[in-house]
């Protein structure tokens, strides 16, 4: 591979269940509390699972200037969230007022999905479609129903919105895409943000994800899916990856946001580095049943391709920062994977799965975790599970419970991937200038 | 940029389009000034504003792939997208039994399958009581109600997922979804991979079909569409000046993207070179391209460079020309601000005045015509393109397909939203 120009984090930013600024959420996740509860923002009676990662108390308002307040309005959930974790990621960074940056070589790329409308502008058209018999008729549609939506609504529901809002209000005209790929979309985003610096097509780029899945058809759609966790009664000690009792996906939402920026730039303005983005991998091995039984060879493969694209060895890696979604079949398949990646290191090695703090936020879990990540690294601590009591003998992984352990390494390994088989992940390591 | 650069070639492609069930059908009515837009028949559209759309005719999956009924649950853009690729790979002549699976990826820009609309309709009218949505009792519902394979077959991660395990690629597998330039950005990106040496062969493209429901009833609201409900074909009019908005179009595309020493090794044959990839953000608003056309033509500006070539070597245009009043006058303006005088010497075509706009798949299917365009000397024309808009003063190539030799063709796509991506593909010419 050719040699190619390094990549750095100055900047995150975070909207999830354990608050909005870094600071805040390390000291919770550094606690080992869970963001997970019983689901607030609707009832979620008739679901059979009913808790989430809930982000609670969300003002977006707050992260844009009173001029730009009217464009919130044609904003769902998910884009609300991503635009408020630009912010604190810019702000951090020192970009968010700062006058030297080209803003042509400054863009955006999001892991997003197709994002679910509001029921309540829906419902008076779905009413109107029906017929004096009670029948749906398209008909009827066309006649009524269009007349009681909002003519902008299509718009606010594609996934494109997070990308394409920040890039609008932050005036960020270089690349700009939305991965599209369920749980693997964060680290595919983040890596594609990294490869669009080295090959020089821009300096800085705002990477991360966006979901809510705090919807009433986001979480039937989870449900029917299955593998949920529907430990309703402890809401906070039902996500417990790699543990014995695993017992399925917890639903979350959030977003979060990463700067990276090229070296160059970075140490030309004197930015606070976080650490380097050193490599990124990607696989896929298309599930038959799609039911998180993916192939494991996907996971090592993905990981491979990363620690190769990093050139580092497994020995540099200070702890995994795993998918770890807590359905049995999926924390298996990677608990397998690491086996087969580390050998007999793999169940020394310590592993932090944030899911058990935030829930399962889709295309924006690889980005929370990411920065959750980033924070332990830069802090050199390594936070609690906040679930973890024993493992899973199949598993045989050594998760980090009880309280924040010392990270001995200055690097760490990202992995996420769906329930169908798609993968990747991600290298990072303290940066060392030279 | 980067001085060895790896480079990327074409070796396979294919496309469903309206026009047609695969590359050959497609590219002959593309030439014949064929037009594919006709009446909805997906479903009853005959009370909406828009009735019209160019769909693909008489799509069964069976007719492409044997065990089709492996997909029978998936969504049309999946099927579309599985279709293509198989004709791709057949196309590309690479044998899956000799090649590791692990260097050979995934990069689609690929939409959304179809929902159940009217469940989900009705599950919302039952849920509705005295002006309140009663939650509980749409959850319930939608759980006992809604198929669990349909919902997850509505993912826009799905289509690169069965077009991974439909080929055997366990390499790089990525779906972007950035509206209309998607498929373009996807082929960018997947060029970038190559370039970057992450895998040897890319299957890259798009499908998707919006032509649903709540899809024209969206670009409805949006006033996006084009109206002309009497005259179908005459509906999709790029640049002409009683264009009133673009046609829906479905289909997919899939392009057998290769390292070119891959591609040499087992001796494959080269339809064309990826030579540019450029893209940029309008970063101003959600509806309207920036008026001064700064995206775009940042946009061709970076593919210019990226393929490291003066301007006058852009000898064809495929137009994201799609038939919208501001689109087509903004993008003309564009052109004219990267081309200057040349912009008047290269012919530009919108092949969506045939075969409407495909939305995510568009980007892949006008590459497609690029390099059919160099392959076979002929340019697909703009057909009714009657009354000129004086605002769009470029060759258009109106409405007779034209012989010339062109090397050298550039691909716009611009996105609902403001992203741009640029493809620049020319003929291979050797070492």
């Amino acid at each position: 591979m050719s040699e190619h120009r390094r990549v750095v984090v100055t900047g995150l930013g975070i909207v999830s269940p354990l608050g909005f600024e870094t600071a805040g959420v390390w000291e919770a996740l550094r606690a080992g509390r869970s963001g997970i509860a019983r689901i607030s923002a609707f009832d979620p009676g008739g679901l059979p699972s009913q808790i989430a990662g809930e982000v609670c108390g969300y003002d977006a308002r707050k992260f844009v200037s009173p001029k730009q307040r009217k464009a919130l309005k044609v904003m769902c959930r998910d884009t609300l969230m991503a635009i408020g974790a630009a912010n604190i990621a810019l702000r951090d960074a020192g970009l968010l007022d700062y006058p030297r940056l080209d803003r042509e070589r400054a863009g955006v790329v999001f892991g997003a999905t197709m994002m679910s409308s509001e029921l309540e502008e829906l419902v008076e058209a779905a009413v109107e479609a029906h017929d004096e018999h009670g029948q749906f008729s398209m008909k009827l549609w066309g006649e009524r129903s269009i007349q009681r939506m909002p003519p902008l609504w299509m718009l606010k529901y594609l996934p494109n919105m997070p990308a394409c809002h920040i890039s609008i209000l932050y005036d960020l005209q270089g690349p700009n895409n939305t991965i599209t790929m369920e749980e693997a979309a964060s680290p595919l985003a983040i890596g594609e943000a990294l490869n669009i610096i080295r090959r020089g097509d821009a300096d800085v780029m705002i990477a991360g994800g966006a979901e809510s899945n705090i919807h009433p058809l986001r979480m039937a759609r989870l449900c029917l899916l299955g593998d949920v966790s529907v430990r309703n009664d402890v809401p906070e000690q039902a996500c417990r990856p790699f543990d014995r009792e695993h017992n399925g996906v917890v639903a979350g939402e959030g977003a979060a946001a990463l700067v990276l920026e090229a070296e160059e730039h970075a140490l030309a303005r004197g930015a606070r580095i976080y650490a380097e983005l050193a490599g990124f991998g990607a696989a896929c091995i298309t599930s038959a049943d799609m039911s998180w039984r993916v192939a494991p060879a996907a996971l090592v493969a993905a990981m491979r391709a990363a620690l190769e694209d990093a050139r580092a060895n497994l020995d540099s890696i200070g702890f995994i920062n795993p998918h770890g979604c807590a359905s049995v079949a999926a924390d298996r398949v990677e608990a397998a994977a690491l086996h087969e990646l580390f050998g007999a290191a793999a169940s020394r090695l310590p592993v932090v799965p944030f899911k058990s703090h935030f829930g399962s936020a889709g295309t924006a879990c690889g980005a929370l975790e990411l920065v959750a990540g980033l924070l332990a690294l830069h802090n050199r601590e390594l936070p609690p599970s906040a679930a973890f009591r024993e493992p899973d003998p199949e598993c045989n992984l050594r998760v980090v419970h009880g309280g924040p352990e010392r990270l001995e390494r200055g690097a760490f390994l990202k992995l996420n991937f769906n329930r169908v088989g798609q993968a990747a992940a991600l290298v990072v390591r303290s940066y060392e200038q030279g | 940029m980067a001085v060895h650069r790896r480079r990327v070639v074409v070796t396979g492609m294919a496309m469903v389009t309206p026009l047609g069930g695969n590359l050959e059908e497609t590219w002959a009515a593309a030439v014949a000034g064929r037009s594919g837009v006709g009446y909805i028949t997906r479903f009853d559209a005959s009370t909406l504003p828009t009735r019209i759309a160019a769909e693909v005719k008489n799509f069964s999956l069976a007719d492409y792939v044997a065990e089709a009924s492996r997909y029978e649950e998936c969504g049309l853009n999946t099927k579309l997208a599985l279709a293509a690729a198989s004709m791709a790979l057949d196309h590309s002549g690479l044998d899956m039994d000799r090649e590791d699976p692990y260097r050979v990826g995934v990069y689609l820009g690929a939409g959304e399958g179809h929902q159940d609309f009217e469940t989900f309709m009705r599950l919302l009218r039952r849920a509705y009581r005295d002006g309140l949505i009663d939650v509980p009792v749409f959850n319930a519902g939608a759980v006992a109600e809604l198929s669990a394979r349909n919902e997850l077959e509505q993912s826009p991660n799905m289509a690169a997922a069965h077009v991974a395990g439909f080929v055997g690629a366990y390499g790089p597998n990525s779906n972007c979804l950035t509206a209309c330039a998607a498929s373009n950005q996807a082929i960018g990106e997947a060029v970038e991979l190559l370039r970057m040496g992450y895998a040897d062969v890319m299957l890259s493209g798009g499908a998707h079909s919006m032509i649903h429901p709540l899809g024209v009833t969206g670009f409805n609201l949006l006033t996006a569409l084009s109206t002309r409900n009497d005259e179908p074909q005459k509906a999709s009019r790029p640049f002409d000046l009683h264009r009133d908005g673009f046609v829906l179009g479905e289909g997919a595309g899939i392009v057998v993207l290769e390292e070119l020493e891959h591609a040499k090794r087992r001796g494959a044959r080269i339809y064309a070179e990826v030579l540019g990839y450029g893209l940029s953000a309008d970063a101003f608003r959600l509806t309207d391209p920036h008026e001064d056309g700064r995206g775009a033509v940042q946009a061709m500006q970076h593919a210019l460079r990226d393929a490291g070539l003066d301007l006058s070597a852009i000898q064809y245009i495929n137009a994201h020309g799609t038939s919208t009043r501001e689109g087509d006058t903004v993008e003309t303006l564009a052109i004219k601000k990267v081309f200057g005088e040349h912009a008047y010497r290269i012919p530009v075509s919108s092949t969506k005045s045939m075969m409407g706009h495909l939305i995510a798949a568009a980007g892949v299917v006008e590459f497609i015509i690029c390099v059919l365009v160099i392959r076979d000397g002929v340019i697909p024309p703009t057909i009714n393109l009657e009354t000129p808009d004086p605002e769009c003063d470029l060759d258009y190539v109106p409405n007779q397909a034209r012989e010339a030799r062109v090397d050298i063709a550039l691909s716009n796509s611009f996105g609902f939203g403001g992203q741009n991506a640029c493809v620049i593909v020319g003929r291979y010419a050797g070492n």
